[in-house]
C-alpha cells in the first residue's frame, strides 16, 4: 500500500477517535468530580459514562465493545466478519449481529440518559449516531449546556476521596454482653467491580428485653442494617447475640433469630395452617413433639388472629393477614432476636397498635425486638430504644443516634419521631439536611459516654 | 459444654417440601399440565400417529413428534418452579433449609408429574390409533418400554428446565430462555435434520437425540419398510422414454407379482441407521444417556441454587 493511502487510512480512524476523546475530556469536566483523563482510556470512558448515567451494565458493555473496536482497529482494521459461507464464519457473524444489536440498544439508553441529564431535546440522539464526537464536544465547550442535577458517582471514578470524612461512634462488641452487641465497621457492595459503601461505623449494644425502633429516611440503610445484624447479608462486622457470634456460629444462631422481611415471603398456593406448621417443623428443634408443635402453632395463630380461615389459601388473604402470617411463621419458633421490617404495612391504626403491643409483650419475655416502621409516632410509647440511621454527605448510612425515645427528642430538638427523620433527611428529599451535623454530634456524645464507662 | 440442638434433617425437610409441592399440584393448578399434555399429545399423534411403527418414515416422524411432546411437557412442568419463589427459597435457606433437600423434593414431585404425563400420553396414543410394538426389548411389553422411554425423555427435559429455573432469577427470563432450548433440542436431535461434523457431535448433549434413538430402536426402525422410494417411483410413473413408460411397467409388474411389500422392505434395508439398532445394548445405552443427563441437570440445579444467598435485593 502506498504511504499516502496508509496515512489517509490512519487519519480516517485516528481523527474521529481523537475528536471523540477530546470531546469526552471536555464533557467529563462538567460531570461532577469525574476524573477527566478517563476520557482518553478506551473502554473505561464508557464505564465512567455509564456511572454518570447510573447505567452500569450499559456502560460496561459499551466499554468492552469500545475496547474491542480500538484493539481490532489497531490490529487489523475495523471488524469485518468474512461471510465465506463456512460454519465458523456464520457463527461469528451471528455473534457480531447479536453484539451490535446489544450495542445499539445500550448506546441509545446511555445517550438518552445523558440527554436527559443535560435537559436537552431527544433529537440530539440522532446527532450522536451520525457524528458521535459532535454532541459531547458541543456540550463540553458550550456554557449553556450544563447538567441539570447533581451527579452521584462511585468513589473509584471520582477525582477526590469521598467517604469516611465524618467521625462516628465506636465501641468494641463485648462477648459477655447480655443482649445484642453490634460492631459494624462497614457494609459495602461491588457494582461491576466498584466498591460502594452502604453503611459505616455503626456500633451499639441492645440489652435483652428491649423493643427497639429503627428510624431513618428512605435509603438510609435500615433494611441493609437489619440484614447485616441477622447475618442475612453479611457485613464487615462483629455481631454478638448473648455471646454467640452471629456470623461465625450462623448455623446454630440462625434458629434463634426471627426475621420478617419487608416483602411477604410466603407461598400463596398453600393453606395458612400448613404454611405456619411447615415453618415450625423446619425450624423448631427436632426433639419437639408433634403435640407441642401443634400447640405452639395454634397459640401463635390465636395471638395473631389467624385461627378463623386457617384452612384457606394464603393467596386469598388480605394484605394485613399476609403480614400476620409472615410474623406468625417467625414467632412460632420463639426467637431470641426478632427483627421486623415494616410489620405494620397494610395494617390499620388499631391493628398496628395491637401488633406492636404484642411485640412489646414478646420483648417483656426477655427477647430483643427490632422494628422498622414508617408511622412510628402512633406506637412510640411502647418502645424502649430508638436507633436513627442517616445518610451522610457521601451517601453512606451512619448512626445518628441511639438511645431512649425521650433522649432522642431532646437530642434532635424535635417532638416527634417523624420530625427526627425529617431533620436528617436530605434537602432534596424534603428534609432539613442536618444528617452530617447529628452524626458528628452523636459520635462526640458516644465517645464521651464510652470514656466515662 | 452445651448440647448441640438438632433440627429437622435432610429426609424430614425433603418430606416437608414434597408435601408443599403436592399441595401446589392441587391448589396452584399444576394439575392442569395433565390435560394440557393430553391435548398436545392428541394433536400430534392425530397427525402422525397412523404410520408410526408401520413404516420407517412414519416411525421417524412419529418418534420426532413424540419426543417434541415429551420435551415440551417436561419444560413446562418446571421452567418456573424455582425462579417464581426464589426469594422465598433464599429466606428459607437462611433459616435452615438444605438446598439438596429442596431439589430432592422437586425431583421426586416432578418424577411423579412426569409419570402421570407418560400415562396420559400413552393413553392418547392408543386412542389415536398408534400401533405400539407388541414386544419390548428390555421388558416383554413393547408399550412398557415405550412408556419408560417417554418418562425418561420427559423427566430429562423437566430436569433441564429445573436447572434453568435455578439459574435465572425471574420467570420472564426463564420463559425467554425456554424457546431457545427447545429449538436447540429439535435442531440437534440428529434424526430429522441432516447434521455432520461438529454439529453432529453436539447431538450427544441433547435429550432429543437419545429419545429419538430409543423410540426408533423400540419401533424396530431398521426392520420396517421404506415407502419413499416407492412413492417417488409412483410419482414419476408417467415419464415416457422412447415412447414407453418404463417406470409404470415396473410398478405394474411388481403389483402383478405381489412384490410391492418385498420391494418396500428391500428399499428399507438400504436405509438402516446404526443408532436405531433394536438391541438391548443400544436401548440401554440410550436410556443410560438420558439418565446421565437427568443427573447432570439436577446436580447443576443444586449447584446453581447454592449461590442463592448472593442474590441482591
Amino acid at each position: 500500500m502506498p504511504i499516502e493511502e496508509t496515512i489517509t487510512a490512519i487519519l480516517r480512524v485516528a481523527v474521529p477517535w481523537l475528536l471523540f476523546s477530546f470531546a469526552l475530556w471536555k464533557l467529563f469536566g462538567k460531570l461532577g468530580r469525574l476524573k477527566r483523563w478517563l476520557a482518553w482510556i478506551p473502554g473505561l470512558r464508557y464505564v465512567a459514562l455509564g456511572d454518570v448515567a447510573d447505567m452500569d451494565q450499559e456502560g460496561w458493555f459499551c466499554g468492552i465493545m469500545d475496547l474491542f473496536f480500538v484493539l481490532s482497529g489497531i490490529l487489523s482494521g475495523l471488524p469485518k466478519p468474512a461471510l465465506t459461507g463456512d460454519r465458523v464464519s456464520t457463527a461469528l457473524s451471528l455473534i457480531f449481529v447479536i453484539l451490535y444489536v446489544f450495542l445499539f440498544v445500550y448506546r441509545i439508553r446511555l445517550i438518552l440518559r445523558l440527554i436527559e441529564l443535560f435537559g436537552l431535546s431527544k433529537w440530539w440522539l440522532l446527532l450522536w449516531f451520525v457524528i458521535d464526537w459532535l454532541p459531547p464536544l458541543l456540550w463540553g465547550l458550550g456554557k449553556k449546556y450544563q447538567p441539570q442535577r447533581e451527579i452521584e458517582l462511585h468513589d473509584v471514578w471520582e477525582a477526590g476521596t469521598a467517604p469516611a470524612a465524618i467521625p462516628s461512634a465506636a465501641h468494641t462488641a463485648r462477648k459477655a454482653y447480655p443482649g445484642l452487641s453490634v460492631e459494624l465497621r462497614e457494609r459495602t457492595v461491588r457494582d461491576f467491580g466498584k466498591k460502594r459503601y452502604l453503611l459505616k461505623d455503626i456500633d451499639l449494644d441492645i440489652p435483652n428485653g428491649s423493643l427497639v425502633l429503627l428510624l431513618g429516611g428512605s435509603g438510609a440503610g435500615k433494611t441493609t442494617f437489619v440484614n447485616a445484624v441477622i447475618g442475612y447479608e453479611k457485613a464487615d462486622a462483629t455481631i454478638l447475640l448473648n455471646g454467640s457470634n452471629v456470623y461465625e456460629d450462623y448455623d446454630s444462631v440462625k434458629y434463634r433469630i426471627g426475621f420478617v422481611p419487608q416483602k411477604n415471603l410466603v407461598r400463596g398456593n398453600d393453606t395458612v395452617v400448613r404454611t405456619i406448621s411447615d415453618a415450625a417443623e423446619l425450624r423448631m428443634p427436632a426433639s419437639t413433639s408433634g403435640w407441642e408443635r401443634r400447640k405452639k402453632v395454634t397459640e401463635v395463630m390465636d395471638q395473631l388472629g389467624l385461627t378463623a380461615g386457617s384452612g384457606g389459601l394464603v393467596s386469598k388473604k388480605s394484605g394485613g393477614q399476609l403480614r400476620r402470617i409472615s410474623i406468625a411463621m417467625e414467632l412460632v419458633t420463639d426467637p431470641e432476636l426478632f427483627v421486623l421490617d415494616e410489620p405494620d404495612s397494610g395494617l390499620d391504626g388499631v391493628m398496628a397498635r395491637e401488633l406492636f403491643s404484642r411485640l412489646r409483650e414478646i420483648a417483656d419475655e426477655g427477647k430483643i425486638v427490632i422494628a422498622i416502621t414508617h408511622t412510628p409516632d402512633r406506637v412510640i410509647d411502647l418502645f424502649d430504644k430508638v436507633i436513627v440511621l442517616a445518610k451522610d454527605s457521601g451517601r453512606v448510612g451512619r448512626l445518628a443516634f441511639y438511645g431512649s425515645p425521650s433522649e432522642a427528642r431532646s437530642f434532635f430538638g424535635r417532638d416527634t419521631m417523624e420530625g427526627i427523620v425529617m431533620s436528617v433527611n436530605r434537602e432534596e428529599e424534603g428534609g432539613e439536611g442536618l444528617a452530617d451535623e447529628f452524626i458528628e454530634r452523636y459520635a462526640r456524645l458516644a465517645a464521651a459516654q464510652e470514656a466515662v464507662s | 459444654m452445651t448440647e448441640k440442638i438438632r433440627y429437622k434433617g435432610w429426609f424430614g425437610q425433603t418430606g416437608i417440601y414434597l408435601g408443599k409441592s403436592l399441595r401446589m399440584f392441587l391448589y396452584q393448578n399444576d394439575w392442569k399440565v395433565l390435560p394440557m399434555g393430553a391435548v398436545i399429545a392428541g394433536v400430534v399423534t392425530f397427525v402422525v400417529g397412523s404410520n408410526m411403527f408401520v413404516t420407517q418414515e412414519g416411525t421417524l416422524m412419529g418418534a420426532f413428534a413424540l419426543v417434541c411432546v415429551c420435551i415440551w411437557n417436561g419444560f413446562f412442568n418446571s421452567i418456573q418452579v424455582v425462579c417464581r419463589e426464589r426469594e422465598i427459597v433464599k429466606r428459607e435457606h437462611r433459616a435452615g433449609l438444605h438446598m439438596s433437600a429442596y431439589i430432592a423434593a422437586q425431583m421426586i414431585y416432578q418424577l411423579l408429574l412426569c409419570a402421570a404425563q407418560t400415562v396420559v400420553t400413552l393413553a392418547i396414543c392408543q386412542v389415536a390409533g398408534v400401533r405400539f410394538p407388541a414386544e419390548g426389548i428390555v421388558t416383554d411389553l413393547g408399550v412398557l418400554d415405550i412408556g419408560i422411554t417417554i418418562l425418561l425423555i420427559t423427566y430429562a427435559a423437566d430436569m433441564m428446565a429445573l436447572m434453568v429455573s435455578c439459574l435465572v432469577r425471574t420467570t420472564t427470563t426463564a420463559m425467554t430462555v425456554m424457546p431457545f432450548l427447545l429449538i436447540f433440542q429439535l435442531v440437534f436431535s440428529g434424526g430429522f435434520f441432516s447434521l455432520s461434523g461438529f454439529a453432529k457431535k453436539i447431538t450427544v448433549l441433547t435429550i432429543s437425540r437419545w429419545g429419538l434413538d430409543s423410540i426408533c430402536a423400540l419401533g424396530r426402525y431398521n426392520e420396517l419398510p421404506m415407502v419413499t422410494l416407492w412413492n417417488t417411483l409412483f410419482q414419476f410413473k408417467d415419464i415416457t422414454y422412447n415412447g414407453q413408460k418404463p417406470l409404470l411397467q415396473v410398478i405394474l409388474s411388481m403389483q402383478e407379482k405381489n412384490q410391492v411389500d418385498d420391494f418396500l422392505l428391500w428399499s428399507g434395508s438400504y436405509n438402516t441407521e446404526a443408532a436405531y439398532v433394536s438391541s438391548l445394548a443400544n436401548l440401554l445405552q440410550n436410556w443410560g444417556a438420558l439418565l446421565i443427563l437427568v443427573i447432570v441437570f439436577a446436580a447443576a440445579a443444586m449447584i446453581a441454587l447454592r449461590s442463592i444467598d448472593r442474590d441482591k435485593r
